[in-house]
């Protein structure tokens, strides 16, 4: 048994996979292996035992070999650490140590003890948490792709070492230290030399951009001067920090956000101002960047998103999932679905196809992607229609009652009609008053408006049937203080004359009469159906069920609808749903948004760690310390736009409080999304890096965005860490803590938060400023734990725990949980069951935005409006006849073409036209042989690329995994696919398993200005491997996200190495695709509704209210599921490029049967 | 050298290479198709604690295969359906022929050795539809297109097609808890094993030069604790026990409860005729027909049945309470909306709610001085 012991140290490379095919033969045939060894063995085969064992059945004579396996299985240690990648789930987990090395992980089964300090427990049907992703890990802790130590580019290091030359004129550095980004080696250098030089390109590029020269420099070299003004002068304005979704490690990745605000002190430095004006550095977007925000729910409610701990799933009646593949990507979560149908609630599914949670449904409705407004609607209409409505919340918690001046088209207020009216005394869960009296959490009690503000709002009017006139309604008059009003019965339908102080008189409707009036007109029930695929046998049941089960229709939406242009009028539509039915806020009844781990919120005490004031540090590890903000947040789809605002010819609808400034260094943590597996990722590579000066990752596996980096700080894997952290989850209800491991350093690693220490260090040498080291003193002396006990204490959801506990019981593989209202988390709770208003002016969920830019998008009612490029039909119209509340701005009102093929000027084309009139146009690219909606949902064997390169994990990724890749074309021991209907396929002569191109809009994908016969093009066009799915609808075709993109080296190594790995020969980064990406074919989109000055929100922490931008809450956010494509077929399937696929050679692929697969389908082997 | 022997699964006598002998316990599992969410999980806890070394690349002892399209080996089921030919359900029995007595003259057991290009692609189908889906379109339960999850380990046979069919004797049923083991010191890597299996999930390590197979994790098991893919399953789909045969059947044990008592986990492909020890609780959505092919003709009775869950406590308790802790539920009470799991002795384990509690915490919290919201 000796030779057939296994080795428990993981080579953690593809090393052990990477047995040639030649060599795999040869010893295959050496073995006698499957079927090549010639002729039957039997003739000299002997028993083992003799004759005198007569029946293994009975019993075995010597068992001592079984002690082999048991030698394998014990092992000599274990501890805890946790798992966090960008999942919404976050685990802890067992690491089993052998020979100092993990040989296995995992679940530790001790969610069943957690507790708050109310003695509330979750129970044991929590456990186990984990997945194949974070068991998978044990290969990729020791893999060849770690980040070895702090690495810097060849060509940066050059101009670092040559004291950052630039041109004098426009202050740009020599095309000679850029050129080759991507495409040159890296150097390793020690931590000192990393830190100090990228401390030292901060400065230097802080002081180039600094002042009116720098602000020359900019103009010279072409930025918008908006973008310019909007620096006050700061070069510091120009380095953008990104730390990553804000649950997965408070202190850890959010100390890029601290060191953001440190930059206050570099400002101070180059400018000589002082801590009255100096700025800060400018901190990039996460939840929204990730198009994980859904940014019509701010509209509705006022603030981020309303959701719910996934298990509340077992308080509902019906749940229906919506464009979320629920059992795909909420894996530990997937049970509460399962088992809350196994408990009689209905689970109604509709996607874009037949998914693994459409397999676990009561029904199933199919719909053709991007039509999800135009189906809320419809069922909206139905509701309104059939006077299904539950008319005491709508009444009472919507402004669906609230009048709309139609002279105007702005909301009837008061003192429209009231002379001299004097604005209500509100006092319902609000201060009014100055925003320097607000209350920091944890004494946050009401929501805090500022005054000026609130006269802003002025107080509404519903019309009263009963008495027929006009009532005045005050944001306090919600739920049942709606009762205090004095309204008889408010009008929903009709048009009234109301007389104006100035003694006009004017007709006012109801909005509830605006909207049904568009659905009635533009969205009937078969137009509804047309539009969406769905059958209107579906949608009339749909919406009918809905409307019986109040306060028990749970609407859960996922990323598949969120990542579409018409996002906001998703939510605006799916919430009129749900307003209608009384199923908003309820334990059971509720709207839910799931994608991204997004609520930083949740620790609400952050500001003591991410802007605690540079110029006054509090040093005592026991005192709270005085935040103020000297960063800024800002919206990273500009960067990835190009840098650019968005403008309908010379107009810019870049909201002023959106205006981004230019960038020109970047610090981000935290794996690929920003750069890597960025939307329109070739344009940012080919146009949009050649700008930016320095960038430096903290990583600790080598990601596609490593590839692009100038520096890469090698991190600490979350097996290693050790400093313990705080992470928390939007979907279930934990507390935990990243424990601090007894796991030796595998690598030269550093924590993150020590290298933004090393990187602040560096600056108080480099300014003889020592209060930039002073900023991370406890990170220094390796006491963070003052740091998490400030958060811990200053945090609604975590007062009263400690620091010293969590951690211990953590090592236990034990949580704590989160102490928000209510457990499980429902947002909303508090207005639905209490009464309180919401986030919004009229205390009420509001489906009416009458602000300007809502007014000139034509989307003051909520409308559908098609996808802007994922559709067969001209993109981005509204559809719907004209209603007399739509005004939206022609494209001549902007003073550009009325054209639909010019991609940027789509964005902000407000055309309307009835179905009748859309169902007869054409995608402007059909003409061309474009033909196929691409859409790009998550799934199951990844979490963003975490583990999609890990090989034990990646095999199962589709179905062309090869562990042995006997094919040479493969990239890895998996690749990449699109799946198709097998009819598009057959159309287009491809067969199952063959190699395609797919090709998007070519006047900027994959990047403005590329060239057929480029290198850069030859990277950049996509080629995969076409599947044929029988779950997809014909002209929609579908490709998992988040695969590691090819690179300059990943194409490099593919056609140059022996073994054809797409594995870049410099880095060892490993690519998925042999050539480009699904971010080929997508780009950045800003729709103007997303940026505006006046949408009234919450502020990000605590409940102060305010309005216009706001990072992660009212900001772009993209539309990366967009994209319609042209597919042909690039090599045939087969071994090495002959024939068929084997798979369907055989028969056993749809519609390649065979007669056995055939009968097998049909069930006929018994009866 | 061919014996008679009872298979209560075909409910009739059959022939077997060796004499009826069953073991003191019998190792068996149930898994809840319903619930399986194809993770893979459990494919990975298994490769990452036993099969990560150099040979074994192609070999995964467990797996989840999307049907019908999925299989590993390449097709398994459809060809070893198609060799048997189509068979019968009698009344009360299965009238057609096992593995066994299908085999042809001379061989033990009705077989065929994949090739070399069937042991790749091991998610081969994943998420696969039976049929077309061609436009928009309106599912329910049965669903008109449709696919589920079929979870593989070894069955760990009564009568182990694998074991009948090695020429050295050198795979063995444990008689203390029944799991068939193939002998790494005395095996010769023959491959008659591989051959033979119907389920196909025999492996060959091309370096070791011989043929390995899930082990049921005994070491784990001997501690009475969970294997690795139940210990892992998140869909906690899987129940870990004994199972008697039915006239022996305890209603309080687990296993018995769901495969005797409740009739609502059935075994894959009986008509094999190896009285497999894993069973399956038949997925509501898919088509019956094909059901009855792989699970026989209990699925009908056995969907009725899981239907019912919600107005049978103690059916709806058992499948809240299984995957909620990492060590061998023996045996399992319902009362009062808790199910409570508990050793063969008696000892408590873990206690479940039939409904996870909903807590208000206090608004106002003077004692801590800080506000509960739910939005912060």
């Amino acid at each position: 048994m000796d030779s057939k012991e296994k080795d428990p140290k993981r080579e953690g490379t593809i090393a052990s996979y990477n047995v040639s095919r030649r060599d795999f033969l040869k010893l295959a045939s050496t073995l006698g292996f499957s079927g090549l060894a010639a002729g039957p063995l039997v003739s000299w085969l002997t028993p083992a035992f003799g004759q005198e064992v007569p029946s293994p059945l009975e019993k075995y004579p010597d068992r001592d070999w079984e002690e082999s396996y048991r030698n394998l299985f014990r092992y000599d240690s274990d501890f805890t650490f946790l798992c966090g990648p960008n999942d919404t789930h976050g685990c802890l987990l067992k690491a089993h140590v052998k020979n100092g090395v993990i040989a296995s992980i995992s679940p530790t089964y001790g969610y069943g003890q957690s507790e708050d300090v109310y003695g509330n427990r979750a129970s044991a049907r929590w456990d186990p948490r984990c997945c194949q992703k974070g068991l998978g890990m044990v290969r990729r802790f020791y893999g060849d792709r770690r980040v070895r130590g702090p690495m810097v580019r060849k060509g940066f290091k050059e101009w670092a070492d040559k004291g950052f030359p630039r041109d004098p004129s426009t202050g740009k550095p020599p095309a000679e230290f850029f050129q080759n980004r991507g495409k040159e080696p890296f150097v390793q250098v020690n931590w000192d030399e990393a830190f100090t030089m990228v401390a030292k390109g901060l400065e230097n590029i802080a002081r180039t951009y600094s002042g009116p020269e720098g602000a020359n420099r900019l103009k010279a070299q072409g930025y918008d001067e908006a973008m310019i003004a909007a620096m006050d002068g700061a070069g510091t304005r120009t380095l953008k920090f990104r730390g990553g979704m804000p649950l997965l490690g408070v202190t850890r990745i959010f100390a890029k956000y601290r060191l953001a605000n440190g930059m206050a002190l570099l400002d101070s430095y180059i400018r000589g101002v002082g801590p009255d004006k100096a700025l800060g550095g400018r901190g990039w977007d996460n939840y929204s960047w990730h198009t994980d925000l859904p940014p019509g729910h701010p509209m509705v409610t006022g603030q981020q998103t309303v959701d719910w701990d996934l298990f509340t799933v077992e308080n509902s009646k019906v749940i229906v999932v919506w464009g979320m593949n629920w059992i795909s990507t909420k894996m530990p979560d997937g049970h509460w679905l399962t088992e809350a149908r196994l408990r009689g609630t209905k689970v109604v599914v509709v996607a874009a196809e037949y998914s693994s949670t459409a397999s676990k449904a009561d029904e199933v409705i199919v719909v053709r992607p991007g039509t999800s407004p135009a189906l809320a609607l419809g069922m909206a209409g139905i509701i309104m229609k059939e006077k299904l409505y539950n008319e005491e919340h709508v009444y009472s918690k919507t402004d669906l009652p609230l009048l709309v001046r139609t002279d105007t088209w702005k909301l009837l207020r008061a003192s429209d009609i009231i002379k001299d009216y004097k604005l209500a005394d509100l006092q319902n869960f609000i201060k009014v008053g100055d925003p320097k009296d607000f209350p920091p959490p944890p004494k946050t009690e009401v929501m805090y408006v500022p005054k000026q503000l609130r006269e802003e709002w002025g107080d509404f009017v519903m019309w009263d049937v009963i008495k027929g006139k006009p009532v005045v309604i005050t944001r306090d008059q919600v739920g049942k203080g709606f009762g205090k009003a004095g309204v008889g019965k408010p009008a929903l339908e009709g048009e009234f004359d109301v007389t104006l102080v100035d003694g006009k008189t004017i007709k006012v409707a109801p909005i509830f009469a605006l909207i049904q009036q568009y659905i009635n007109n533009s969205l009937d029930v078969n137009t509804v159906s047309e539009i969406t695929w769905a059958p209107k046998e579906a949608i009339l049941s749909l919406a009918r069920e809905i409307a019986a089960n109040p306060r028990s229709v749970l609407l859960c939406t996922g990323m598949g609808p969120n990542q579409f242009f018409n996002s906001d009028l998703k939510d605006r539509a799916i919430f009129l749903l749900a307003a209608l039915t009384a199923n908003i806020g309820y334990a059971g009844g509720n709207i839910g948004s799931f994608a991204g781990n997004y609520r930083g919120a949740l620790f609400n005490g952050l500001p003591q760690w991410v802007a605690e004031n540079p110029f006054d540090i509090e040093l005592d590890p026991k005192k709270p310390a005085r935040p103020k903000l000297y960063w800024k947040s800002e919206s990273a789809h500009h960067f990835d736009y190009g840098d650019r605002l968005l403008k309908a010819g010379d107009t810019t609808l870049t909201g002023k409080t959106h205006m981004p400034n230019p960038t020109k260094a970047c610090l981000w943590s935290n794996r690929n999304s920003i750069l890597g597996n960025a939307k329109w990722h070739f344009d940012v590579v080919n146009n949009t890096l050649p700008k930016i000066e320095m960038i430096a990752t903290s990583e600790w596996w080598w990601s596609g965005t490593c590839e692009y980096s100038d520096v890469v700080f090698a991190v600490d894997s979350w097996a290693e860490m050790k400093f313990p952290d705080l992470y928390a989850a939007v979907t279930n209800p934990f507390c935990q803590v990243y424990p601090a491991t007894p796991l030796p350093r595998i690598l030269d690693t550093r924590h993150d938060m020590e290298v933004a220490a090393g990187i602040a260090s560096a600056l108080a040498k480099v300014t003889g400023d020592n209060r930039f080291a002073d900023y991370f003193k406890f990170v220094q002396e390796g006491k963070v734990e003052a740091y998490l006990q400030r958060v811990i204490n200053l945090s609604q959801t975590t007062k009263g725990y400690n620091i010293e506990k969590l951690k211990a019981d953590a090592a236990d593989g034990v949580p704590a949980l989160m102490m928000n209202r209510t457990y499980p988390r429902v947002v909303g709770w508090e207005q639905a069951e209490e009464d309180r208003p919401w986030y919004t002016k009229t205390g009420r969920n509001e489906f009416y935005r009458e602000e300007q830019e809502f007014m000139d998008s034509g989307e003051n009612i909520p409308v559908h409006r098609e996808p802007i490029d994922s559709t067969f039909y001209e993109p981005n119209v509204i559809v719907g006849s004209r209603q007399p509340s739509m005004k939206p701005k022609s494209p001549a009102d902007y003073g550009i073409p009325d054209s639909t093929e010019d991609v940027e000027n789509r964005q902000v084309r407000h055309v309307v036209k009835p179905w009748l009139e859309v169902g007869a146009t054409q995608h402007p690219l059909r003409k061309n042989g474009f033909k196929f909606i691409l859409h790009t949902p998550k799934y199951r064997h990844a979490s963003h690329t975490t583990p999609t390169d890990t090989d034990s994990v990646a095999v199962w990724q589709g179905p062309f995994g090869d562990p042995v890749r006997r094919d040479k074309r493969k990239p890895f021991v998996t690749e990449h696919y699109l799946d198709m209907n097998p009819l598009d396929a057959k159309e287009l002569g491809i067969e199952d398993g063959d190699y395609i191109y797919v090709d998007g809009d070519p006047q900027d994908r994959p990047y403005r200005g590329w060239k057929p016969g480029t290198e850069n093009y030859k990277v950049g066009r996509m080629m995969c491997r076409a599947r044929y799915y029988p779950g997809t609808p014909r002209g929609v075709t579908r490709m998992w996200h988040n695969v590691y993109t090819a690179t300059f080296g990943s194409v490099k190594g593919h056609e140059e190495r022996p073994d054809g790995l797409a594995k870049n020969p410099l880095t060892g980064y490993q690519a998925i695709f042999r050539y480009g990406s699904h971010q080929s074919v997508s780009r950045a989109w800003i729709k103007p509704t997303w940026e505006t000055d006046s949408l009234v929100r919450k502020g990000y922490f605590g409940q102060a209210i305010g309005k216009g931008f706001e990072g992660d809450i009212h900001c772009a956010i993209g539309a990366p599921r967009e994209s319609f494509v042209k597919i042909t077929r690039a090599e045939p399937g087969g071994m090495d490029g002959k024939g068929l696929w084997e798979p369907a050679a055989k028969g056993l692929r749809p519609t390649y049967e065979s007669a056995e697969m055939k009968n097998y389908l049909k069930g006929a082997y018994v009866s | 050298m061919s014996h008679e022997v009872f298979n209560w699964q075909i409910n009739r006598k059959m022939t077997y290479w060796y004499p009826e002998h069953r073991p003191r316990r019998q190792f068996a599992g149930v898994f809840d198709i319903n619930k399986c969410i194809a993770c893979q999980t459990c494919s990975l806890a298994c490769k990452t604690t036993w099969t990560s070394g150099k040979g074994q690349e192609l070999m995964f002892w467990n797996s989840v295969e999307t049907k019908p399209w999925g299989s590993y080996p390449t097709g398994w089921d459809v060809k070893a359906l198609s060799l048997l030919g189509p068979q019968k359900w009698g009344a009360d029995e299965y009238v057609g022929a096992t593995v066994f007595e299908a085999a042809p003259k001379g061989e033990r057991v009705l077989q065929y050795q994949p090739e070399d290009m069937d042991w790749c692609n091991v998610n081969l189908g994943e998420d696969e539809c039976s049929g077309m889906i061609e436009k928009g379109a309106y599912l329910k339960i049965p669903h008109a297109v449709w696919f589920f999850y079929l979870q593989r380990i070894c069955n760990h046979c009564t009568y182990p097609a694998c074991l009948a069919a090695c020429p050295r004797g050198a795979i063995y049923k444990r008689p203390e808890d029944g799991v068939v083991l193939i002998d790494q010191k005395n095996c010769n890597g023959h491959r008659e094993c591989m051959k033979a299996c119907p389920y196909k999930r025999i492996f060959f390590n091309v370096v070791t030069g011989t043929s390995e197979k899930c082990i049921a994790c005994y070491p784990s098991l001997e501690s009475g604790k969970s294997n690795r893919c139940f210990e892992t399953c998140i869909g906690k789909i899987r129940l870990q026990g004994w199972i008697n045969t039915p006239e022996k059947a305890q209603e309080d044990n687990p296993v018995d409860f769901l495969v005797h008592i409740r009739k609502v986990a059935l075994p894959l492909y009986p008509q094999f005729g190896t009285e497999p020890n894993i069973y399956y609780i038949p997925p509501k959505q898919a088509d019956p027909v094909f059901l009855r092919q792989m699970f026989g003709p209990g699925v009908d009775k056995a969907i009725a049945t899981y239907k019912n869950a919600k107005d049978d406590p103690e059916l709806l308790g058992l499948l809240l309470l299984q995957g909620s802790s990492d060590r061998i539920i023996e045996r399992f009470k319902v009362k009062d909306g808790t199910a409570i799991g508990y050793t063969a002795k008696g000892a408590e384990i873990v206690r479940v709610p039939l409904k996870e509690p909903m807590y208000v915490r206090p608004y106002k919290d003077v004692a801590l001085d800080v506000f509960r919201h739910n939005v912060t």
